[in-house]
C-alpha cells in the first residue's frame, strides 16, 4: 500500500523545528534572549563564516532548493487550496472560509434542543480520537521501551552486548511496515495462535473476540510498531551518562531510587522528548493500521483526508491536512515545553 | 486503495514473467516490430486493475500495431488523476458512477457514437437500462442515465448521438457467506442485520457503496423505504446512519474491509460468516477450502458499470488511435479475458466468439460447468460441474435495485460515515 508514505510527510513538517527551534528561547523570555540566547549562535555562525574553502551557503544550498520545492511549495498549495471552493468535480480559486466553518462546525450551540447539542464536528472529534489513541500509545511506549533502554545502556556492560541487543531490537524493522501489522492477524484472530492457546489451556471456552478488530489489539499493535522509535534515542542519552557521576552518587550515599530520580531520570529526558516526537508525529498521520489491525472500525484523519480527496472535494482535504499539521505541531511544541532539548544536550 | 480496484486478485508471478518477457522481446525485435520500436508514440490509457491488465493492453497494441500504455491505479488515483490530468492519458477507463464528477468538469470529449462500427450491438442495458424487455432499471447512477449527450459534451434525455464512455465491462455485487457458519441459505440482504450473526458479520468501508448495501438490508427488514437509494436525501441519510451507529455500538460488526484480500481473509479466518463481497472473492475463499456462497438476494443486487472515455485534450492522429482502441474493446477479446474474472462485457455476442462454448455456458448463461475451466491466465478454477452463483446473466441483471452511485450530498455522506466508523 503506497499510501501508507503519506501520512509521514506532515510527519516531517511537525519534526523540521523539533530540531532547532531557533526562535523558540525569545519567544520565553524575550530579556534574557537578545544577550543570552544569540551571543552564542552569532558566534557561531562568524566561526562558520570563517571556515576556509569560502562562503559554505553552497552547502545547504541542495537541502535548501529541494525543501522550498517539495516542502515549502507544496504546503503553501495546500494553505490556499484550502479557502477555494469545492465545485463537486474539483475546486474554483473563489476564496470562501466555508471549508474551515464546516470543519469547526459545532452543531446546535444556539439550540438545547438540537440532537447534538454542543457535539463538536466530526472532523473536531476524529482529531480528538487520533490525539487520544497518539497518547495512549505514547504512555504506553514509554513504560515498555525505558526499562528496554535503560537495561541497554546501563545493565549490559560490554559494548558489543549492547550493539548486538540493540541490533536484535531493530530486527523486527527490517520488514515493512504493513508486514509487521499484518503479523498480527494470525496471532490475535479467532482462529489465531494466542486463542488456540487459551482454549487449549482450558482457560476460555471458545474463543474470544476482543483480541483483534478491537480497542485492545489496535493499541497492542501500535505499541510493537513504534516502541523501537523511542527505544533509540532514549537508549542513546543513557549511554551518554557518566558511569563516574554514578559512582560518585553511590559513595555519598544515595540509593538506587535517588540516583535514577536525581541523575538519570534527567539526563535521559531529552532522548525521551525525542522519542515522543517521533512516535508523536507517526501516530497522528496512522491510517493504515487502523484498517489492518482495528478492521477499519475506527476513523483517523489520515482516513478522512482520503475519502474527501477521492471524490475530489480537495479544498476540504486540505483543510483538515492543515489542522492535523497544526495539531501535530502542538503536540511538538508542549513535548519541547516539557523538556528543554536545546538546554539539555 | 478503496472501492473496486482490488476487484483482481494480485499481481501473479505470471503475469510478473510475462511483463519480463515482453521488455525483453521489445529490446530484441525493436527493429522488427516498429509499433514497439516507437517507444513513445500510440497512446496512454488509465484505470483500475478490472481492465488495465498488461496482457489486455499488449494484446491491443499488438492487433491494433502501435503502443497502447496501460498504468493501473487505485481508485482515488483514478479519479484523481482523470480529472487534474487530462493532458496525461488519452483514454479513461472509468466508471459511470463517477459520472456527476466527470461530466460538468468536461476533462473527457463527447465519443461520437459513428465511429463505433459495433454500436448497434452494444446491449440495452446501457442505452435503456433494460437488459431486458421486462428488467428493472434499479436506483443510482444506472448507466443510462449518465450516457446520453449533446455534441458539446452536456446531459440529454437519450438516445442521442453523443455518448459519455463506450460501456465495456460491469457486474453486480451482493452478499457472501459460509454456509457452514450460517446454517441457512441467505436470501435477503435483511440477513446482514440479522443477530443470528452479531459480530459476525463485515461492511465494505467505502461509504459511497457501504451505504448501499446498507440500506438494501434496511429495506429488507421492512423498518425504512427510500425514495432512492442512489440518491439519499439528509433525513434518509440520517436515520441510516443512526441506525448503523446502534448496531455497531452493540457489536455487530467485526469488521470493515477496504481491499479485496481484505474480505477473502475475513472469512477464510473465520472472522466473519457474511459479509458485503465482491464476486471473485467467492474463487479466492473456495480455493482456501473454506465454503462460500455468494447470495442471489431477492431484493436485487448492486451494479458497477465501467468504460472508455477520450481525453478532451486527444486531437489528431492520436485522437484516431484512442478510437480504434475502444472500438478494439467491442471486438471481443478483451471482453473474454475478463470474462474468466467473473466480469461481463457490454457486447455478449461479439465476446461469445473468443470464448469456448463450456466457458460461454458456464460465465454467461449460469450452466454447470461441462469441464474444467481456467481463469484469464490459464490457472484451473472451475471445477467441472460448478455452477455461477447468482443464475445466467440476463437473470442477474433483470433485477438490479441500485446501482453504484455519488449522490448529491456526497459531503454530508461522507461526514457521518466518519461518524459512524468513529461511534
Amino acid at each position: 500500500m503506497a499510501n501508507h508514505a503519506i501520512p509521514q510527510h506532515p510527519g516531517l513538517v511537525g519534526a523540521v523545528p523539533a530540531r532547532g527551534f531557533p526562535w523558540r528561547g525569545g519567544d520565553d523570555r524575550p530579556g534574557e534572549a537578545a544577550s543570552g540566547r544569540d551571543g552564542p549562535a552569532a558566534a557561531g555562525a562568524r566561526a562558520v563564516r570563517r571556515a576556509p574553502g569560502g562562503h559554505p551557503g553552497w552547502l545547504i544550498a541542495p537541502a535548501t532548493l529541494w525543501l522550498f520545492v517539495f516542502l515549502l511549495v507544496p504546503l503553501a498549495s495546500i494553505l490556499v487550496f484550502s479557502f477555494f471552493t469545492s465545485t463537486g468535480f474539483g475546486m474554483a480559486p473563489e476564496p470562501t472560509i466555508k471549508n474551515y466553518v464546516d470543519y469547526f462546525e459545532v452543531e446546535g450551540f444556539f439550540d438545547p434542543e438540537a440532537r447534538k447539542f454542543l457535539t463538536p464536528s466530526v472532523f473536531l472529534s476524529t482529531l480528538g480520537t487520533t490525539f487520544r489513541f497518539a497518547l495512549t500509545v505514547m504512555v504506553l511506549c514509554l513504560l515498555v521501551g525505558y526499562p528496554i533502554a535503560y537495561f541497554l545502556a546501563l545493565q549490559v556492560q560490554a559494548f558489543k552486548w549492547q550493539l548486538a541487543l540493540f541490533l536484535l531490537c531493530m530486527v523486527p524493522f527490517w520488514t515493512s511496515y504493513l508486514i509487521r501489522a499484518v503479523a498480527w492477524l494470525p496471532m490475535l484472530g479467532r482462529r489465531g495462535l494466542l486463542n488456540r492457546a487459551l482454549v487449549e489451556l482450558g482457560i476460555v471456552e471458545k474463543p474470544v473476540s476482543f483480541l483483534l478488530y478491537s480497542e485492545f489489539g489496535y493499541t497492542m499493535a501500535l505499541v510493537q510498531l513504534y516502541v523501537v522509535l523511542c527505544i533509540g534515542p532514549i537508549f542513546f542519552s543513557l549511554a551518554k551518562i557518566d558511569r563516574q557521576v554514578l559512582e560518585a552518587a553511590r559513595d555519598m550515599g544515595a540509593n538506587a531510587f535517588q540516583i535514577f530520580r536525581e541523575i538519570i531520570l534527567p539526563l535521559s529526558l531529552p532522548g525521551v522528548a525525542i522519542g515522543m516526537i517521533f512516535i508523536f508525529v507517526m501516530l497522528m498521520g496512522e491510517f493504515a493500521s487502523a484498517v489492518v489491525v482495528y478492521g477499519g472500525k475506527i476513523s483517523t484523519v489520515g482516513t478522512v483526508i482520503l475519502n474527501y480527496y477521492t471524490f475530489a472535494n480537495y479544498p476540504f482535504a486540505a483543510v483538515n491536512a492543515l489542522m492535523l499539521m497544526i495539531a501535530m505541531m502542538i503536540g511538538v511544541v508542549i513535548i519541547l515545553r516539557v523538556v528543554d532539548i536545546r538546554k539539555q544536550l | 486503495m478503496s472501492v473496486k480496484n482490488m476487484h483482481r486478485r494480485g499481481r501473479t508471478r505470471r503475469e510478473f514473467l510475462g511483463e519480463t518477457a515482453k521488455v525483453a522481446a521489445a529490446g530484441a525485435l525493436a527493429g522488427g516490430f516498429p509499433h514497439i520500436a516507437r517507444g513513445s508514440e500510440g497512446i496512454r490509457t488509465i484505470g483500475l486493475a478490472v481492465s488495465i491488465i498488461n496482457e489486455i493492453q499488449g494484446k491491443a497494441s499488438e492487433d491494433l500495431g502501435f503502443a497502447v500504455r496501460g498504468q493501473a491505479l487505485g481508485y482515488g488515483a483514478m479519479v484523481g488523476k482523470m480529472l487534474n490530468q487530462n493532458d496525461q492519458y488519452e483514454v479513461a477507463e472509468g466508471y459511470f458512477n463517477d459520472m456527476d464528477v466527470m461530466i460538468p468538469s468536461k476533462v473527457w470529449q463527447p465519443i461520437d457514437t459513428q465511429r463505433i462500427p459495433e454500436w448497434e450491438k452494444v446491449s440495452d442495458l446501457t442505452k435503456t437500462g433494460r437488459l431486458t424487455p421486462e428488467s428493472n432499471p434499479g436506483q443510482g447512477d444506472a448507466p443510462f442515465r449518465h450516457l446520453w449527450l449533446d455534441e458539446d459534451g452536456n446531459r440529454v434525455e437519450g438516445p442521442s448521438r453523443y455518448i459519455s464512455m463506450l460501456p465495456g465491462w460491469h457486474n453486480a455485487d451482493s452478499l457472501g457467506y459460509n454456509p457452514e457458519e450460517t446454517g441457512r441459505p441467505i436470501e435477503s440482504w435483511a440477513e446482514l442485520f440479522s443477530d443470528d450473526f452479531a459480530g459476525q458479520v463485515a461492511l465494505l468501508n467505502a461509504p459511497q457503496i457501504g451505504v448501499m448495501d446498507a440500506a438494501l438490508a434496511v429495506e429488507g427488514l421492512g423498518i425504512f423505504q427510500f425514495k432512492d437509494k442512489g440518491n439519499m436525501t439528509r433525513e434518509e441519510i440520517d436515520f441510516l446512519i443512526d441506525f448503523l451507529i446502534e448496531k455497531k455500538q452493540a457489536g455487530h460488526f467485526r469488521a470493515f474491509w477496504e481491499t479485496f484480500g481484505q474480505s477473502v481473509n475475513l472469512m477464510v479466518n473465520g472472522e466473519v460468516v457474511l459479509e458485503s463481497m465482491w464476486s471473485p472473492a467467492v474463487t479466492a475463499i473456495k480455493a482456501e477450502g473454506v465454503p462460500c456462497v455468494y447470495a442471489f438476494p431477492k431484493e436485487g443486487m448492486r451494479g458497477w458499470h465501467g468504460g472508455c472515455a477520450i481525453s478532451a485534450k486527444a486531437t489528431g492522429k492520436t485522437l484516431d488511435q484512442a478510437y480504434e482502441y475502444i472500438n478494439w474493446w467491442l471486438e471481443g477479446w478483451g471482453g473474454a479475458f475478463v470474462a474468466r474474472q467473473g466480469y461481463y462485457m457490454s457486447v455478449p455476442e461479439n465476446v461469445r466468439k473468443h470464448l469456448e462454448p463450456e466457458e460461454w455456458d458456464f460465465w454467461y448463461e449460469g450452466k454447470p460447468a461441462a469441464k474444467e475451466l481456467p481463469d484469464p491466465y490459464g490457472t484451473i478454477i472451475v471445477e467441472e460441474g460448478e455452477v455461477r452463483d447468482g443464475g445466467s446473466y440476463w437473470d442477474r441483471f433483470r433485477n438490479i435495485a441500485v446501482w453504484n452511485s455519488l449522490m448529491d450530498e456526497n459531503n454530508y455522506l461522507v461526514e457521518r460515515w466518519t461518524e459512524f466508523l468513529n461511534a
